[in-house]
């Protein structure tokens, strides 16, 4: 019976200890926002009783309450009278401005949306997890590419990759292949070298593209140099023309000049892929990434 | 005699004196923290203010107008950035974040409240700079200017959601970057000046 109890035992508890521990990694991600009152108060709630139990995230709420008190003690700047009589002036050396129509009244509460929103994303955020904890990971979709429907240069992420590969590869590679473990530590976002059979790491290093932190991992294949920027999801999808080139998963494809550029995101980047190779072998680097 | 036109000008120019003039102050103190003197933060506030007024028609909604003119001066510090080829130094995010766990485990976080409270202007910019603008812009919206995540998100220009993550992860990154700088002698000090309270509170009973 006693044996019979332990199996049992065995069975139950990890299975409760993975729900808490996940839950606890839900909630642990909402203690700013619960210092600052910005959940739905169920979520609030629930939160609550979770600290009651969490010394962890009672102590991380304290560094969330303690930062934000210090910081709402900064004091504003003092602007000296000659920078108000030069803003005065500056602005009366323009054009008054043209007024347009009043706009619609609003029919839906701002509040109301503001926690439509935060609802939303915290269900997300749970279901996230859920599925993690829960389901192996689902086979991607597959789709074509889709050649982007903007000049290159009129997308400053892109322009910016242009321009910096245009200067990286007129000289010796910023940064050496064992520089890789650098340039993880060095960004907010997940870096890993792509696969391939002809293609080969020759170095890494950190720039930024047009005021973007991006990491830049630089490769040999057949002989010639092809470079991969990684940048954030949002600075990826800032460009409409890339959001529209990119969704349904397809591969963005753009060309300036001889060079050839693909772009994809990834879980939380994005990766712009250039070289002066036809694009086609830059697809089959994409190809090599996707899951089966 | 005034024209109806100039009238209008002036009703415009008093409108914008009371619904944009005020936040200068503020302005000036988030472009001061990401600009390399108070001479170019200063520029940057003069054409933020200029882009204002040229474009104070669109503003629809005068309740909006604060975050409307924080959106006009992040445009404005992103482009003057751009130009000088100022590129921002990248920080290493998994060092601050193992501060900041090491903080939570560690003996030092029933005193890390005392550590920031004591820490004078310059520390806190400091700190500040050494995580990404991204993260610290929207801890600094809502921790020092009092913005709400809404209002953040319209600034920013990102879901709410990200609003969210950012400042939360924002803050952890700033606690890490305090403890590294700080080190172990500042929580030591601490740790003697709470001793030291506490025997003195128990001697005066």
């Amino acid at each position: 019976m006693s044996d019979e109890r332990n199996i049992l035992a065995s069975r139950v508890v990890p299975a409760d200890e993975a729900a808490r521990e996940s839950r606890h990694e839900v909630l642990r991600e909402l203690l700013g926002a619960y210092a600052d009152r910005e959940l739905p108060p169920e979520t609030m709630a629930q939160i609550e009783a979770h600290l009651v139990g969490c010394a962890e995230c009672r102590s991380g709420l304290e560094v969330h309450d303690a930062v934000r008190s210090r910081l709402a003690a900064e004091r504003p700047a003092a602007p000296s009278p000659a920078l108000r009589a030069r803003i005065a002036a500056a602005i009366d050396a323009v054009p008054a401005p043209v007024l347009v129509s009043a706009p619609a009244p609003r029919t839906v509460g701002h509040r109301t949306v503001v926690w439509l929103a935060v609802a939303g994303w915290v269900a997300a955020i749970a279901l996230a997890i859920a599925l993690v904890v829960q389901t192996p990971a689902s086979p991607r979709r597959v789709a074509g590419t889709r050649a982007i429907a903007a000049p290159v240069q009129q997308v400053a992420l892109l322009g910016g990759i242009v321009d910096d590969y245009a200067r990286v590869s007129h000289g010796d590679l910023p940064g050496r292949a064992r520089d890789l473990s650098a340039v993880r530590a060095a960004v907010s976002f997940p870096i890993e070298p792509l696969r391939g059979p002809d293609l080969r790491l020759l170095g890494a290093w950190t720039t930024d593209v047009r005021g973007e932190p991006a990491a830049v991992l630089a490769y040999r294949l057949r002989d010639h140099l092809v470079v991969q920027y990684l940048v954030a999801e949002d600075a990826f999808f800032r460009h409409p023309a890339v959001r529209a080139a990119v969704a349904d998963r397809h591969l963005l494809t753009a060309a300036d000049g001889a060079r050839a550029l693909v772009a994809w995101p990834g879980t939380s980047t994005g990766t712009v892929l250039v070289g002066d190779v036809p694009s086609e072998w830059l697809q089959t680097i994409w190809s090599a990434e996707r899951p089966n | 005699m005034v024209s109806a036109s100039s009238d209008l000008s002036l009703d415009l120019r008093s409108r914008f004196e009371a619904l944009v003039v005020p936040h200068l102050d503020r302005l000036l103190a988030f472009a001061i923290r990401r600009s390399d003197s108070v001479a170019d933060a200063e520029d940057a506030v003069q054409e933020a203010f200029v882009r204002a007024w040229l474009g104070f028609g669109d503003l629809r909604d005068d309740a909006l107008a604060r975050p409307w003119i924080y959106r006009i001066l992040r445009t404005v510090l992103s482009d003057f950035r751009e130009k000088s080829g100022r590129r921002q130094q990248l920080v290493f995010i998994t060092r601050l974040e193992d501060a900041h766990d090491e903080l939570i485990g560690g003996e030092h976080d029933a005193l890390f409240s005392e550590v920031v409270a004591r820490l004078d202007s310059e520390a806190i910019h400091r700190a500040l700079r050494k995580i990404p603008e991204d993260f610290a812009a929207a801890v600094e919206l809502h921790d020092i200017d009092g913005f709400k995540y809404a209002e953040i998100a319209e600034i920013v220009g990102v879901p709410i959601g990200t609003v969210m993550s950012r400042i939360a992860r924002g803050r952890k990154l700033l606690a890490g970057a305090i403890t590294a700088e700080r080190g172990a002698a500042a929580f030591e000090h601490a740790t003697d000046a709470l001793a030291e309270r506490r025997a003195h509170r128990g001697g005066a009973r």
